[in-house]
């Protein structure tokens, strides 16, 4: 028998009003995912294994202590990169093609150079995407709107830390030591823009690669340069500690600074006493602040999941506060009928009425960035961090 | 120009240029023995950094030096295990699939190493021993003086040994004829596992010296990888070139890092290499390689 076309539209239209509800039901119980692209082996693995506890572990307290996004589970669907940008960009483009587009809303990357690389595809899907970078080229919501630096940029950073200089020493003499790296490069024509107009000279400035084999003639030049001051960046504690030791066998008094990948208790353990008093910018609390009740909070959720409280790093603190938000995010997106990726983008520039649990200082993001930290000083005795300045707020 | 600062860049670049000239040594030595270029060698220094480390840290807690002689011989034990697990079984199949392997054999070392030592950053528990010695404007820290004295030292050793001693004879025997050494009764199979061994505890004792101070961790990769152009430069399968190629390495690298850095970023890392493609333009076995002439 031959079915004439009335007869298989009616059969359609049938069938979807028995099975569209259970369709869209199931639609509704699948998780909502975030894609993390974490250099989980390579010479970063250390940032990207402890951040990745961070990402679980506030996934695991949205969807336990919270109730996921009104019922709905959320995952995260983790790929290595090995700090390698063909890689990672290899793993985006096979979680793009293989994820749905109303299930994945968020990408967290790695570095600056993959953020960069990434960032113009990222602009075209309309995704919603972080990084463990602050670059300051990605805190442009023009050009990227659906890119959010879940903290101060590196410009922010250098910006605190010209403002310390210029508290203690006024017109001081400034040294700067980089890596050759995008990391390492991202913030340093704006400080030597911003540095004269502060009434500070540039007195040497040091390209480096990431790792070195011995700082001595490094510091041989800088302290022939004579500098009040020494900002590091774009390292991940590989040359820190070997310049502090070689600056200080030398006799050099400079103040040695630092931004956010140089302010890790190893740097201490590394260096020994030459580390002592080194200054770094850095936005979330230490494991040891006991003044953040996110933190006591998140400490009591892992004791009741029988994990422990040793001393967590940065890297797994900053992880798990951006994931916290992002998660936020996504639950008042869905709250507001707006579970998609848009939405969540909209969520995310409306968040500064949420409470950090003092993770951070606030969720109310300026030029997709949250311009704000605190200075803190190496303290060797204690082998701690100590906060010495409240929070700056940058323009 | 700071000429100046002169003695400095020699001096740090002839502690740094030792450590290589260490690590050469043994990557040249299993070259010799068995034909087998090991790109795994940034991950034997990686190996060596870590058991260093095990042995300087809780339950042991050695001091530094201590841990660097304990972690030798299992240094030792390791790269006589990779010989015998891990290249014996490939040697003599197609030379390609010996590099393909040596290759898998880096991704395998990383992932062991990961989940055996933990992906965080660490750091030794101690210094080297030694001040540092201040004259005028140049400075010899402890970790040069080491890097000198052991780097140097051990390497002329090494060579004496090979030279003198009767292993050093037998494993110079395997190295120019493995069936013409067996002929004359030397366990060729035996002194090639000694090769491998030797070759990680000089990677060991070259990764620990280079991560004294910043601690064991992933990069020492990084610096591993200039075993390469020391080696092609010095030669492949000269030991003598290892040496002095690793020594003038070193003190250019140095000087690039004090003369020229600061206006050709990232020429310190691409120098080396352009002097092993120069030179090999106009000595293709390098500067002390042995010319082969290989008939079609």
């Amino acid at each position: 028998m031959k079915a004439t076309r009335r007869q298989v539209l009616k059969a359609g239209l049938a069938a979807s009003t028995v099975f569209s509800p259970l369709a869209i039901s199931l639609a509704q119980s699948r998780p909502l995912k975030m894609a993390v692209l974490y250099p989980l082996t390579g010479p970063f693995a250390f940032a990207g294994q402890a951040g990745l506890e961070g990402l679980r572990d506030a996934t695991d307290y949205f969807n336990e202590v919270r109730g996921g996004v009104g019922g709905r589970k959320v995952e995260l669907i983790v790929e290595d990169t090995g700090y390698d940008v063909s890689r990672g960009t290899a793993a985006f483009n096979r979680i793009i093609s293989r994820e749905r587009e109303d299930e994945l809303l968020f990408v967290y990357g790695d570095s600056t150079g993959l953020s960069k690389a990434l960032a113009p595809e990222i602009a075209r899907l309309q995704l919603p995407y972080t990084a463990t970078s602050f670059s300051t080229e990605l805190a442009d919501p023009k050009t990227y709107p659906t890119i959010f630096v879940f903290g101060p940029t590196y410009n922010d950073m250098m910006a605190a830390l010209l403002q310390q200089i210029r508290r203690t020493k006024g017109k001081a003499r400034v040294a700067l030591v980089y890596s050759n790296s995008e990391f390492g490069k991202d913030p340093i024509p704006y400080v030597k823009e911003q540095a004269p107009k502060l009434g500070m000279e540039i007195v040497a400035e040091e390209v480096t690669p990431l790792a070195v084999p011995d700082a001595t003639a490094l510091a041989l030049k800088l302290r022939q340069a004579n500098p009040d001051f020494v900002i590091c960046h774009g390292y991940v504690l590989t040359v820190e500690p070997l310049l502090l030791r070689a600056a200080r066998e030398q006799g050099m008094q400079a103040v040695f600074m630092g931004t956010y990948y140089s302010a890790e208790l190893a740097l201490m353990q590394r260096a020994g006493a030459a580390a002592d008093g080194f200054i770094v910018a850095y936005h979330n609390p230490y494991w040891y602040d006991n003044l953040a009740s996110g933190i006591d909070q998140l400490k009591k959720f892992r004791a009741s999941k029988g994990k422990d409280n040793n001393y967590k790093t940065t890297y797994y603190v900053g992880a798990y506060t951006s994931c916290s938000a992002i998660w936020e995010a996504y639950r008042r997106a869905g709250a507001a009928g707006k579970l998609n990726r848009a939405g969540v983008v909209e969520s995310l520039n409306n968040m500064g009425d949420w409470d950090t649990g003092g993770l951070i200082r606030s969720l109310r993001f300026v030029n997709h960035r949250l311009p704000y930290t605190k200075l803190y000083r190496a303290n060797v005795k204690t082998g701690r961090f100590d906060a010495i300045t409240d929070w700056v707020t940058l323009g | 120009m700071d000429l100046s600062l002169l003695p400095q860049f020699l001096i740090t670049g002839l502690s740094t240029g030792a450590l290589y000239a260490l690590i050469t040594l043994g990557f040249v030595l299993v070259y010799r023995a068995t034909s087998v270029v090991n790109f795994a060698i940034g991950e034997f220094l990686l190996v060596g950094a870590y058991l260093v480390y095990t042995f300087n840290v809780a339950p042991f807690n050695l001091p530094l030096p201590l841990a660097m002689l304990v972690a030798l011989p299992v240094a030792f034990l390791f790269g006589w295990l990779i010989e015998r697990g891990f290249v014996r079984p490939l040697l003599g199949r197609n030379v390609v699939a010996v590099i393909m392997a040596t290759i898998g054999l880096v991704a395998t070392l990383d992932g062991v190493a990961q989940l055996v030592w933990g992906a965080d950053q660490k750091a030794y528990n101690g210094e080297l021993p030694g001040q540092p010695i201040v004259l005028g404007s140049l400075v010899l820290t402890a970790r040069s003086m080491w890097g000198i004295v052991v780097g140097i030292g051990v390497a002329l050793l090494l060579i004496a040994l090979l030279r003198y001693s009767r292993y050093g004879v037998m494993i110079r025997a395997v190295s120019e004829s493995e069936t013409a050494a067996l002929a004359l009764g030397i366990n060729a199979p035996r002194m090639v596992g000694i090769v491998w061994g030797l070759s990680a505890a000089l990677a060991a004792l070259g990764g620990v010296l280079l991560a004294s101070a910043s601690g064991p961790g992933f990069h020492v990769i990084a610096l591993g990888l200039m075993v390469f152009p020391v080696a092609i430069l010095g030669g492949m399968d000269s030991v003598p070139g290892a040496v002095i190629a690793g020594l003038a390495l070193g003190v250019v690298q140095a000087l690039s890092t004090g003369y020229l850095e600061g206006s050709l970023p990232g020429i310190t890392e691409a120098i080396p290499f352009v002097i092993v493609l120069l030179v090999l333009l106009l000595r293709p076995y390098g500067l002390f390689g042995q010319s082969r002439i290989e008939r079609v």
